[in-house]
């Protein structure tokens, strides 16, 4: 039964959607707004399946013999406890954000800083090619001319925002128009029923 | 004592620890920044557990159903019955029955991507390399209509060949090789240049934005140690 029942369900929602959006004016907006509530809704109850799912594994690594028992019982613990706070206070919710969640990815995000280094030079010595050299000669003139120079006049300021606005932003323009007709053919393949990427064979 | 253990010194003391903990991966992967990241994970997924309750599945699903109006209440009824067949999704031998409320979203996950795309990207970006040679405005600016136009079909030009890049098909000959066309050869080249000039702009942006994250962390620590 799922074989039909459940490309007709997502062909079905995704027409209505999807004339719903271009027919604003029309009935179908307001089945639009519902279907698209319901969708809400169950990618919710979907993240709470990963939630149980991510504590399943976890917990049998605590039961297991494996390594990184530890680790399991610190992600197990930690998430337990912020749920349960959030669950009934959320400016107790705003506190784990600001202690943990915050200072944890400012932090990954600086540890990058020094990961870029290394891949910029990675890149040159593994792959010397004229696109790299391209690539890092262009992001050294973007970073110097980011910042005046003390005493001197810095020439790299005056050529930074043409290849930023103009060079840069046609690259851009051509990968973003790019990726949008990946997602507008995508889309399609699945209201047609080509793709069915629910399990539906 | 009672202000020197406050909720702030806390919150600043797990934050200093948490920070030390994850900048020592500079140093080479550590249990330290292991048990961080961790944590991390477990109050990152508690966080956004908590939040897509009390925002979404309790105003929405929940409370309708005891508090709602009729047609509220029906409404709640249908998500419910497929939220329960999707919760079967985390029992294999019953994974089949959740496949309808999967259907659902990628239904809904399609045509909402299909209207973004058209709507959001195609059109807006497509209008802004038109717009370019607004030579009209260009001079209202004060830049003249000359370096406008060059400019304008520089972009037009970078845009095509980015996107020509993309464009992996080709014909085979009688030998059985795949031909592609000089012309179309040239413009991925070109194009090759600007995605690499494009994705250097890129990494300077994120270097800065890191290297001022980093400045800020560091800025955090001293502070901590000595206020």
């Amino acid at each position: 039964m799922t074989k039909f029942f459940a490309p007709a369900i997502a062909i079905a929602v995704g027409l209505l959607v999807l004339l719903g959006y271009f027919l604003p004016n029309s009935s179908l907006a307001g089945i639009r707004v519902i279907i698209v509530q319901w969708a809400v809704i169950l990618a919710g109850v979907a993240f709470f399946v990963g939630v149980i799912n991510l504590l399943t594994v976890h917990i049998k690594k605590i039961s297991g013999k494996g390594k990184g028992k530890v680790y399991s019982l610190l992600l197990v613990f930690s998430l337990l406890i912020t749920l349960v706070v959030g669950l009934f206070s959320s400016s107790a919710l705003n506190t784990i954000f600001n202690a943990v969640i915050l200072p944890v990815e400012s932090s990954l995000l600086a540890i990058m800083a020094v990961t870029l280094i290394y891949a910029g030079i990675r890149l040159l010595r593994h792959r010397n090619d004229l696109m790299a050299v391209i690539f890092l000669f262009t992001a050294l003139i973007v970073m110097l001319g980011s910042a005046p120079l003390p005493f001197i006049e810095n020439p790299f300021m005056g050529i930074r925002p043409w290849i930023v606005s103009v060079l840069a932003t046609s690259g851009a323009r051509g990968i973003l128009l790019g990726v949008a007709l990946g997602t507008l053919f995508t889309g399609l393949r699945i209201l047609i029923g080509a793709d069915r990427p629910y399990g539906g064979k | 004592m009672s202000d020197f253990i406050s909720s702030e010194f806390i919150s600043a003391a797990i934050a200093f620890l948490l920070t030390i903990s994850i900048l020592s991966y500079l140093f080479g992967d550590n249990a330290l920044f292991r048990s961080a990241v961790h944590i991390f994970v477990g109050v990152s997924a508690g966080y956004v557990a908590a939040v897509v309750w009390n925002q979404v599945l309790a105003p929405q699903l929940f409370r309708p159903i005891f508090e709602g109006a009729p047609n509220e209440k029906i409404n709640a009824s249908i998500v419910l019955f497929l939220a329960f067949l999707l919760m079967m999704k985390a029992i294999p031998p019953l994974s089949k029955f959740g496949t309808p409320s999967v259907a659902i979203m990628v239904g809904v996950g399609a045509a909402v991507a299909i209207g973004g795309a058209v709507t959001g990207t195609l059109f807006p970006q497509m209008m802004a390399t038109i717009n370019v040679f607004d030579l009209q405005a260009a001079n209202e600016r004060g830049v003249s209509s000359g370096i406008q136009f060059v400019e304008g079909g520089l972009m037009l030009f970078g845009t095509i060949s980015t996107l020509v890049y993309f464009q992996f098909s080709a014909k085979r000959g009688d030998d059985g090789k795949t031909r592609h066309n000089p012309l179309i050869k040239l413009l991925v080249l070109i194009g090759k240049v600007f995605i690499a000039i494009t994705f250097g702009v890129l990494f300077a942006g994120v270097f800065s934005a890191a290297l001022t994250a980093f400045i800020e962390r560091l800025d955090f620590l001293i502070t901590f140690i000595a206020p």
